[in-house]
């Protein structure tokens, strides 16, 4: 845990300060220095039009965590909306939106990604659309899950009874009495929310190729196979950062979890 | 509840659940501003009205969307999914054609996944908090961690272009024959026909590819097993079985695994789902002619009947699976019987 | 007696193991190859994948030499009459020549084979825009014309005009009505069949996957095909091609790049062919300003053409800069020296005049692509880096090549990338990038009302002038004028880069097939 809470925290500082640290510009092509292996001038070598792979690996970090976070936080806003609202009201609006949630996760994510981004066209807003799409419906259901829990509990029941109103009761006793397993399942699926997203452009799917977007690199790299420096570091990139944001996944896990320790 | 009833139950449960599925995957494949008459009409085809009319009766382009909602749910009640614009054949006979390297490569990758899996969750759950756990359950955090298009890369590099251990991409040599089709599966056709250089000609190429995938699965059934096992090892009857004086590995495989097993074989069957349909990355990597390959070729050039009639297999697949899980739990889980 | 029954028994015996060996030592050739095909039928598929097949599988009336396409020579037809006017031409079939079934082919085989390409009115059919009518008159093929046609036996020997076999292409569906283009149910078959005299027949394709090629055991001409089959298998990485090659998975690889060549030609048992291909990648600027916006500005398209950093492309690729949209090599096309230069502040400087100074955004649209080891993706890319330095911000929108190619035929590209391979071997092919013309006209919507006098009375000669003299001078005018104008901004012509086993003979590359799979074999 603490292992994962500093990597994760070298890889924004990394992403945070490419401008400062990077030696070149990450866009800057140069067709006279390409796929040119590592070496001094270039760590982690050049690739097909001559950019430095270190710049573009550093820059990397600035697409990649976001889009992890923004894709994790809005499936979390809107599957514990949804999810809220389903538990809280019960009857046919529960049963309605849990039909619902579950033809979403009916479909593989990379499936229903890939048809939403054919409807929607390849860039990075909408591979974080799509996955948002997919991701909501999980937490749609633990929290529908704690809501029902919590809500005959007595301070419920006595909040009821001195005329709050059903929005206020939600919103200001159930849903803090929910938070802590939504936070657990949040910081768990960071890493898988940034594996998918790496998948979705390595599949041509995201940012276009100029973008030093990881997965898009390492599919660029493929063309270059025997050059291995043009996929394998934008490749390690998104391992390191996946296996530092599970570590803190599971450590918080874990925490909250005793028997597992 | 009896078997029967419990089935029957869960099947009758599945139906809305389908129904809703063709209305999502419907909706998603019209969504799109592309007119299908560009991509699949000549220039000069495309000047004349006559033939662009002709085209749209052809695939129903003609009719409101509920119309063709209905027509399409009437059809596929035929068994009849309609037909791919790209290839212009029955979508039936492109996933019956491309679903089998599929079913091959999953069941290899869910075999090796299982087995490895739950060695590691087995291991790091006994020896809690050795090194041996340590290790273990590093290895399962790189499994589910390290995307599999990048392992399969490294893969490919190391075994195959610079030590030449595993064969390459594709399901066989290029200069082999394939073995005459019973199942499409090439190993088990292989053997049927008694081509033994085929079989392990093939076996060679899905080494690499299934070991991939089954890194990535043994990741998360290593997890699982781990937990549902320390979950069940600090549990009272256990206490009371060593108490009883019961060799220690009898309890562990007598008493705690067999009642660790629900989540295990829900997190096996869900896996085995997701490989039936998600092995995309890989399908791609490996030049692997199956079923995600061609998804992701529909996807690219927006045939969207062939998307919808894919999204449903994999859908049903999903509702299947799901259903197989529950009739398992019926097994395993003595309260499901008595209610 | 008793020696005699021994002897027929060895005899036997070495019969049965030398018909075991002869079983597995089946001659398979494996071509790697980046598919670009949907379709096989003759009456439609129409690119550089479909002549590679349609080559080995089916013959056309007339030919080409196997390692050019310098002059015409008899293919089914064994020699050929021209009227005087120029509009009618009589074909004399070879007595000899069968399908692979065994039927011969006759000249009704000829003009259903042609009226069902018309009529189906797929790619392939708008290079019969000049034909009037094909009939089979007293077993002759008789082709007259609407206009004289300089290229006519050009066209011929290329794509769309393969003679299949009548019976057997209408039992499967086949029409050659007027009406076929809706009712024609042929193509089905066509993409697992072949219905041609050549020296292979199609066994099987499965698109993106492989096409399997057997030898056609009747065929008629002096050397039948040396494969017993040859597999041609779906290789869209140049990377997957090289690694195929070098471990003997493959035995030629067709799209390798320039990048890869210096490594190939040191392997041991590689032989690698390079010469100068004949595609011109190209920009295209929409003329039309409600499409083009900017683009559509005269001033603009030749800022774009001064800014472009012409030998990093071919440092990137190989290859040449080519003078104009005709590929160096060609008769009549400037060489390499007369291309442009890159000229940053005249590009700027004509900018300003149009009126962004402080540039302006536009999409590049492109296919997801590799065609012969060109990889458009990363062209694309430099292309955007190359604007970026007179102020042009280009996003880039690429698309699969059957998603992209729609816009682009329609005329709805504002700014796109793509290339051209020739449909026949003349430059006059060229003049469908002029105004009013396939490509101009439609592509770009250079109309003729968007046109200035020069071109269009450049573009009229080009069209009828058949005395070489002039037809230099009318080529060369239009050159230097596309030099300065138009919705073109060519810039590469790549070379071809080929690597094969080095025991492959007979090999030869060509403008119009590629390579001639049919006639290639195997030293022993």
């Amino acid at each position: 845990m603490t292992g994962g809470l500093v990597l994760v925290t070298v890889w924004i500082v990394l992403a945070a300060l490419a401008p400062v640290i990077a030696p070149y510009n990450p866009l800057a092509q140069n067709v006279n220095d390409r796929l040119q292996p590592p070496s001094q001038e270039h760590i982690f070598g050049t690739d097909e039009l001559g950019r430095d792979l270190y710049s573009r690996v550093l820059y990397g970090g600035r697409i990649t965590i976001p889009a992890g976070l923004l894709v994790v936080i809005f499936g979390g806003v809107l599957g514990v909306a949804v999810g809220s609202v389903a538990g809280y009201l019960g009857g046919l609006a529960d049963e309605g939106l849990m039909r619902l949630s579950e033809l979403f996760m009916a479909f593989p994510t990379i499936i229903l990604a890939m048809a939403v981004t054919a409807a929607l066209g390849p860039d990075i807003k909408n591979a974080i659309i799509a996955l948002v799409v997919v991701w909501w419906p999980a937490y749609a259901r633990l929290v529908r899950g704690q809501v029902l829990k919590v809500k005959n509990q007595e301070f419920v029941e006595a909040a009821h009874c001195v005329g709050a109103s059903r929005i206020r009761i939600l919103v200001r006793t159930v849903l803090p009495n929910t938070l802590s397993p939504i936070f657990v399942m949040l910081a768990v699926d960071v890493g898988a929310a940034i594996l998918t997203f790496a998948g979705l452009s390595f599949l041509g799917l995201g940012p276009d190729p100029t973008s030093p977007e990881w997965g898009r690199m390492v599919s660029v790299g493929v063309d270059y196979f025997d050059q291995w420096w043009t996929w394998l570091f934008a490749g390690m990139a998104i391992a390191l950062m996946v296996i530092a944001f599970n570590f803190i996944g599971d450590g918080i896990r874990d925490v909250n979890d005793p028997r597992l320790r | 509840m009896p078997l029967h009833l419990y089935i029957l139950r869960r099947v009758v449960f599945v139906i809305p659940v389908l129904l809703g599925i063709t209305l999502m995957a419907f909706l998603i494949a019209n969504a799109v501003p592309a007119d299908p008459i560009n991509a699949n009409l000549s220039q000069r085809a495309m000047s004349d009205p006559e033939i662009v009319a002709a085209f749209r009766r052809e695939w129903g382009l003609d009719k409101t969307l509920p119309e063709q909602y209905v027509t399409y749910i009437a059809n596929l009640l035929q068994g009849n999914l309609g037909r791919s614009i790209k290839s212009r054949q029955l979508i039936s006979d492109d996933i019956a054609r491309f679903m089998p390297a599929t079913i091959e490569l999953a069941t290899y990758g869910i075999l090796v996944g299982v087995t490895l899996g739950i060695t590691t969750g087995m291991i790091s759950a006994i020896w809690r908090n050795t090194w041996m756990d340590a290790t273990a359950r590093t290895i399962s955090l790189i499994g589910v961690s390290v995307p599999v298009f990048v392992l399969a890369l490294i893969g490919l590099y190391v075994l195959h272009v610079k030590l030449g251990l595993t064969a390459g991409p594709g399901r066989l040599d290029f200069t082999m024959t394939p073995p005459p089709t019973v199942t499409g599966m090439y190993t088990i056709d292989a053997l049927l026909a008694g081509q033994w250089n085929v079989f392990t000609n093939a076996l060679s190429h899905l080494v690499l590819p299934s070991l991939v995938l089954g890194l990535f699965i043994a990741g998360i059934i290593s997890r699982v097993t781990r937990s549902s096992m320390l979950e069940v090892l600090g549990m009272d009857y256990l206490r009371t079985a060593r108490a009883k004086g019961l060799a220690e590995r009898t309890v562990v495989i007598r008493h705690a695994f067999r009642n660790a097993t629900i989540p295990i074989v829900t997190v096996i069957g869900l896996s085995y789902g997701s490989l039936l349909s998600g092995a995309v990355l890989t399908e791609s990597i490996f030049a692997w002619p199956g079923i995600g390959r061609y998804m992701y070729r529909a996807s690219t050039s927006q045939d969207f009947p062939a998307i919808m009639g894919v999204s449903l297999l994999f859908a049903f697949i999903f509702v299947m699976v799901n259903l197989v899980v529950d009739i398992l739990y019926y097994f395993l889980d003595p309260r499901i019987r008595q209610s | 007696m008793k020696v005699s029954r021994l002897a027929i028994l060895l005899l036997v015996l070495a019969l049965l193991v030398v018909g075991a060996a002869q079983a597995q030592d089946e001659k398979v050739l494996v071509v790697g190859h980046a598919e670009a095909t949907d379709s096989l039928d003759p009456a439609r598929g129409y690119n550089q994948t479909t002549s590679l097949i349609h080559q080995t599988i089916y013959e056309a009336l007339v030919t080409f030499p196997e390692d050019s396409a310098a002059e015409i020579l008899p293919g089914l037809a064994s020699d050929w009459a021209i009227s005087d006017d120029g509009l009618t031409y009589t074909f004399n079939l070879n007595p000899a020549a069968v399908f692979a079934s065994g039927a011969p082919v006759t000249a009704e085989d000829v003009a259903f084979s042609f009226n069902r390409m018309i009529n189906v009115q797929g790619q392939p059919s708008s290079l019969a825009s000049t034909v009037a009518s094909v009939a089979a008159v007293d077993g002759q093929v008789v082709i007259t014309l609407t206009q004289p046609d300089p290229s006519l036996l050009a066209k011929l020997a290329g794509p769309g005009f393969q003679v299949t076999e009548a019976a057997l292409v209408q039992a499967n569906g086949g029409t050659d009505a007027a009406d076929a283009a809706t009712t024609d149910a042929g193509e089905a078959w066509l993409n697992g069949h072949s219905a041609g005299s050549g020296r292979y027949m199609l066994d099987s394709w499965e698109p993106q996957v492989q096409t399997v090629l057997v030898r056609n055991p009747n065929y008629y001409g002096a050397e039948p095909g040396y494969y017993d089959r040859i597999i041609i298998v779906n290789m869209p990485e140049a990377a997957t091609q090289k690694a195929a090659l070098e471990s003997g998975e493959i035995d030629m690889a067709l799209d390798v790049t320039a990048d890869q060549v210096p490594s190939l030609q040191s392997a041991d048992g590689i032989t690698v062919y390079q010469g100068s291909g004949n595609i011109i990648h190209f920009l295209l600027m929409n003329a039309n300003p409600d499409v083009g916006g900017p683009m559509s500005d005269p001033n603009v398209q030749q800022a774009v053409r001064l800014a472009l950093d012409y030998p990093g492309y071919v440092s990137l690729f190989g290859g040449v800069n080519p003078a104009s949209i005709i590929p160096a090599g060609f008769l009549t096309a400037y060489g390499p020296d007369r291309a442009l230069t890159r000229d940053l502040d005249a590009a700027r400087a004509l900018l300003a005049e149009a009126g962004y100074a402080d540039g302006f955004e536009v999409t590049l649209n492109y296919p997801v692509f590799t065609f012969q080891g060109v990889n458009m993706e990363t062209n694309a890319q430099k292309v955007a880096a190359d604007l970026a330095e007179i102020g042009i911000t280009v996003n880039l929108n690429p698309g699969e090549i059957q998603v992209a190619l729609e816009s682009y035929r329609n005329g709805l590209d504002q700014f796109s990338y793509w290339f051209w391979g020739p449909d026949f071997i003349d430059p006059l092919n060229y003049v469908e990038f002029l105004p009013g013309m396939k490509v101009g006209g439609t592509r770009a919507q250079w109309t003729d009302e968007r046109a200035d006098e020069t071109i269009l009375s450049l573009r009229d000669q080009a069209l009828v002038e058949s005395d070489p003299a002039a037809r230099t001078a009318v080529f060369e005018a239009i050159q230097d004028y596309m030099q300065q104008n138009g919705p073109f901004a060519p810039f590469l012509q790549p070379g071809v880069q080929v690597a094969y086993a080095s025991d492959i003979e007979n090999y030869f590359w060509h403008p119009q097939w590629t390579v001639d799979l049919s006639i290639l074999s195997s030293a022993e």
